[in-house]
């Protein structure tokens, strides 16, 4: 059923600042209107846990907070065969919190409960502010360069579920 | 973790808690055998929500409020337009009354999912995360998420979003969902409500440690039902009985230097909110099954133990699935989403339970409609004293075990009033002195 398509999760809130770049860049991705690929944003990480159930291949993009110049850009491998994430960086931003346990949390829950998809690739958008408002200026202005690395990810990801196929 | 004092104590701290909503951490002093002090400290930075409600307007403490907390928006969108509502002499219709319940049962399945599985069950499992329990307890951890996805289900129907919900205003709703859609929610929260259930017998097969402690326990009371959305009297184990206007009578705040959020006192003493208050001074008013599961779980109708608070909560989130389905079955379409609120100059008060409590807001509002003045006072805070002590008893209970064990016993004695830091630090005690 979900086999050959590529899941896009845009991750964060919509209202604490640079948190709200996973949902941006994940719906200027929708727009594009990809064949194979399915669109949506989440704001609470454990949800990923399940929505991941089933499928080969899926792209998660997040704000993330370690320290480097903002709308810097990380991207990890972190499925089947991937490292796991650094904690701090994915766990300590916006929704994340200490109680909840960020997108660090639900990959390594996923991958202990099997939902975890062979290929997954996390693009990491530096963040500069979680606090409430809009997004900072450098996080904004970097977000056409983000939609093209994640464009390219998940192209890469589709090709890679699809010769698999 | 433990160091020497030079006077011949020792004192055991913990940095930053794990497992906890915000940051704190704990102090404890030792000397000659005995615990010499306890600090619960919470160094959250304050969050100044009460200064800037002052000058908006009367129906924004909704959306303002939510914000304080993505885990329990809905007690704040609750207990602030119930305050609203009662200043300017306006009541709803039971059907928003319902449906308020409804967004309220969604926010204490998340909630108490989160809490019970996610968060509390490693302590009595004997992992350091859920994280590590998932590898020998999937089943669990995927009941958890299912039941939490029921939770977040429900929110998003009725509040428009799983986290921080737009539909609820001064008034009632801006819409109201459809019977169409929330019966769409129905096998998940059947199933949500058996898994519940099942996990009561589950988390009553815990070992507990053997602690009480005489608190006096406090939570809302309402004649019809157990208390989630509102209360008509405030009760208390003191005896103290009360209609809710009269809170801020009896509960006093105060400062103390080792914590960033205001400590309360009610009646000149400490007091506990929650679930084991609402469960002990509400237990006739559970539902049969749930009442049954409780017992069933070795409870008694009232529970003096915190460590068994992780019971109570799961006796709770069975409730919760039930009232949801109640509600969602009984309910029609065609129910006006609202009612017009006309602000009038007053102060008033609105409570309701929080998942880890009673919280309640005081306002006062000028004729039009500007907030003068703002008071919110959620569960975490009041609790401090509570928690500090039960550090104090587990400290001096437990003094034999070594370090590690005896850190690990005092986390757990916070971790069972899932304290919610960055509630309790949204206050603003600001200060400025010209000459």
């Amino acid at each position: 059923m979900t086999g050959g398509r590529v899941l896009v999760v845009g991750l964060g809130s919509p209202d604490r600042g640079d948190d709200a770049v996973g949902a941006a860049v994940a719906e200027r991705l929708g727009a594009l209107a990809m064949d194979d690929v399915d669109v949506v944003t989440r704001e609470d990480p454990t949800q990923l846990v399940q929505l991941w159930a089933g499928h080969d291949a899926a792209l998660v993009i997040d704000a993330v907070a370690s320290g480097n110049p903002p709308g810097r850009l990380h991207i990890r491998e972190v499925g089947d065969a991937g490292e796991p994430l650094p904690t701090h960086a994915f766990t300590a931003a916006g929704r994340g919190g200490s109680h909840a346990f960020g997108l660090a949390g639900a990959v390594e829950l996923a991958r202990t409960l099997g939902t975890l998809p062979t290929h997954v690739t996390v693009v990491g958008v530096e963040a500069k502010s979680f606090d409430f408002g809009p997004m900072s200026p450098e996080v904004e202005a970097n977000i056409d360069a983000a939609v093209a690395t994640a464009a390219a990810e998940l192209i890469a990801l589709r090709e890679e579920v699809q010769s698999c196929a | 973790m433990t160091h020497q004092l030079k006077d011949g104590g020792q004192v055991m701290q913990v940095g930053m808690l794990a497992r906890v909503e915000g940051e704190g951490g704990m102090h404890i002093e030792f000397k000659d055998g005995h615990v010499e002090s306890v600090q619960l400290n919470i160094f959250e930075p304050p969050r100044f929500y009460e200064g800037f409600l002052r000058g908006r307007k009367f129906t924004e403490p909704p959306d303002i409020t939510a914000r304080i907390c993505g885990i329990c928006p809905v007690a704040y969108q609750s207990a602030s337009t119930e305050a609203m509502e009662t200043i300017c002499g306006v009541a709803t219709t039971p059907e928003i009354q319902l449906m308020r319940r409804l967004l309220y049962c969604g926010e204490w399945i998340e909630s108490h999912a989160l809490h019970i599985f996610m968060l509390h069950a490693p302590d009595f499992l004997g992992y350091e995360s859920v994280l590590e329990m998932a590898k020998d307890h999937a089943e669990v951890v995927q009941m958890a998420l299912r039941l939490k996805k029921a939770g977040n289900d429900l929110m998003t129907a009725v509040g428009g979003r799983a986290i921080h919900p737009v539909n609820v205003k001064v008034g009632g709703f801006y819409r109201m969902p459809t019977v169409a859609e929330l019966q769409r929610l129905r096998p998940a929260l059947e199933q949500g409500r058996d898994d519940a259930l099942a996990a009561v017998a589950l988390v009553a097969t815990f070992d507990f440690p053997d602690m009480e402690q005489d608190y006096n326990y406090v939570a809302l009371r309402h004649p019809d039902w157990y208390p989630l959305e509102r209360g008509t009297e405030v009760v208390a184990t003191s005896g103290a009985r009360f209609p809710v206007t009269e809170i801020a009578d009896h509960v006093k705040e105060f400062h103390v230097a080792h914590s960033n959020a205001l400590h309360a006192s009610f009646d000149g003493k400490p007091y506990f909110v929650g679930p084991l208050a609402r469960y002990s001074l509400n237990f006739d008013q559970l539902s049969p099954t749930t009442q049954e599961a409780a017992l069933k779980a070795g409870l008694g109708e009232t529970c003096r133990n915190p460590f068994k608070s992780i019971i109570v909560r799961t006796v709770e989130l069975a409730y919760a699935f039930e009232e949801a389905l109640r509600i969602v079955d009984a309910w029609r379409d065609g129910h006006a989403p609202s009612v017009p609120v006309a602000p009038v100059a007053g102060e008033g008060i609105g409570a309701s339970e929080a998942p880890r409590g009673l919280i309640w807001h005081r306002y006062r509002i000028d004729a039009d409609g500007v907030i003068e003045d703002a008071q919110i006072v959620p569960p975490t805070s009041q609790n401090q004293a509570s928690i500090e002590a039960d550090l104090r008893k587990a400290a001096e209970q437990w003094i034999d075990l070594d370090d590690h064990m005896l850190t690990h016993r005092c986390e757990e004695a916070i971790r069972n009033y899932d304290p919610c830091i960055s509630c309790a630090t949204h206050f603003l005690d600001l200060r400025v002195k010209r000459s």
